[in-house]
C-alpha cells in the first residue's frame, strides 16, 4: 500500500527555441546558458503531467535543437544535479568553427545549372 | 478669348513681375542673382496663361496679379523644399578645399556617409566579408536539401516552389522555419 506519494514539482518553460538559438548566435566562447531546469525526459514524456501540452512540444523543440547544436560543435552540453528529478541542463558556448564547409557561390550555381 | 496686349499692357505685367520677384527674393531670402530667373519664370507662366484673360472680368494687371501670386507660391514651396534637401547653402562636392592640396569636398565624406549607406546598401568591405564567412559557416549547417532550398529562395519564393512541385507549402515554410533557426545559432539574423 502506498503510504507517501511524493509531488513532483511544477516546472517552467523559461526559454524557447528561438531564444536558445539567438543566445547561441551571440554567445563567446565559455558563456553558459542553463537552458532548462527539471528532468528533460520526463517533463518531454507525452503523458507527463509537470508541464502543460503547448509547453511540453515546445521543450521538446528546445530539447531538439540544443541536441543539434551540440552535434554542431556550437556548444557543449552538460547536465548539473541539484535533486531527484532536478537537473539543470547547461549550454556552454564553443568557438565558432573557422573553416565554412560550404561554398555560398557553388549552391547558387547548382541551383541555377 | 485671344486679347491683343498692347505696349502699355506689357509695362504693367512687367512691372507686376518685378515686384512680385522681389518680393519673393526677400521673403525667401535668396541670392540677388535669382531676381532675373525668377522674374522670367512669371513671365513665362503669365504669358501662357494670357489667352485665357477675359477683359470682360477684369483688368489684365488683376489678372496678371493673380496669375503671378500664384505662380509665386509655387516657386516658393520648390524654394523650401530644396532648402530641406540640400540645405541653404548647397555646396559642390567637387569643390576644392583651401589650404587642402587638391583635396575636394567629396574627400571628406566617408563611405558611410554617403548615399548609399543612407539606404541601407552595405558599405563595410571587411564586415561584408565577415558576413559572406559567416553565411557559408551557417550553410555548412544546414542539410543538403536545405541549402539547395535556400538557394531556389534567392530567386524565387515558397508559393511559386510549391507551384512547380517541390513540396506542399506548409512543409516549405516548416523547412524556412527551421532554416532560420539554424543560422540564428550561428549568429545570422533575418534581414
Amino acid at each position: 500500500m502506498i503510504s507517501t506519494i511524493t509531488k513532483l514539482p511544477t516546472v517552467r518553460l523559461r526559454i524557447n527555441e528561438t531564444d536558445l538559438c539567438g543566445w547561441i548566435g551571440q554567445a563567446a566562447p565559455g558563456d553558459v546558458l542553463e537552458y532548462y531546469r527539471g528532468f528533460l525526459a520526463m517533463d518531454t514524456f507525452s503523458h507527463g503531467a509537470r508541464l502543460p501540452e503547448c509547453d511540453r512540444a515546445e521543450l521538446t523543440r528546445l530539447a531538439r535543437r540544443a541536441w543539434w547544436a551540440g552535434e554542431q560543435k556550437l556548444i557543449h552540453l552538460v547536465q548539473r544535479r541539484h535533486g531527484p528529478d532536478d537537473y539543470g541542463y547547461l549550454a556552454v558556448a564553443r568557438s565558432k568553427p573557422k573553416k565554412a564547409p560550404a561554398s555560398l557561390s557553388s549552391l547558387l550555381l547548382a541551383e541555377v545549372a | 478669348m485671344r486679347h491683343s496686349i498692347s505696349r502699355s499692357d506689357l509695362q504693367i505685367i512687367q512691372h507686376e513681375a518685378d515686384i512680385v520677384a522681389r518680393r519673393l527674393i526677400r521673403q525667401l531670402r535668396l541670392p540677388y542673382d535669382d531676381l532675373a530667373d525668377i522674374r522670367q519664370e512669371l513671365l513665362l507662366d503669365l504669358f501662357a496663361r494670357l489667352p485665357a484673360f477675359d477683359p470682360e472680368r477684369g483688368s489684365l494687371g488683376a489678372f496678371a496679379g493673380i496669375v503671378m501670386a500664384n505662380r509665386a507660391t509655387r516657386i516658393a514651396h520648390k524654394a523650401r523644399r530644396d532648402r530641406r534637401l540640400y540645405g541653404a547653402v548647397p555646396a559642390s562636392l567637387d569643390e576644392t578645399l583651401p589650404n587642402s592640396a587638391g583635396a575636394t569636398r567629396g574627400d571628406l565624406i566617408g563611405e558611410d556617409e554617403g548615399l548609399a549607406a543612407y539606404f541601407g546598401q552595405p558599405v563595410d568591405a571587411f564586415a561584408e566579408a565577415e558576413r559572406r564567412l559567416d553565411v557559408e559557416r551557417g550553410l555548412g549547417t544546414l542539410a543538403p536539401n536545405d541549402g539547395a532550398l535556400c538557394a531556389a529562395l534567392s530567386r524565387t519564393t515558397v508559393d511559386r516552389l510549391a507551384g512547380g512541385g517541390r513540396g506542399a507549402r506548409s512543409s516549405l515554410y516548416r523547412r524556412v522555419k527551421d532554416i532560420r533557426l539554424a543560422l540564428l545559432a550561428v549568429g545570422l539574423r533575418a534581414a
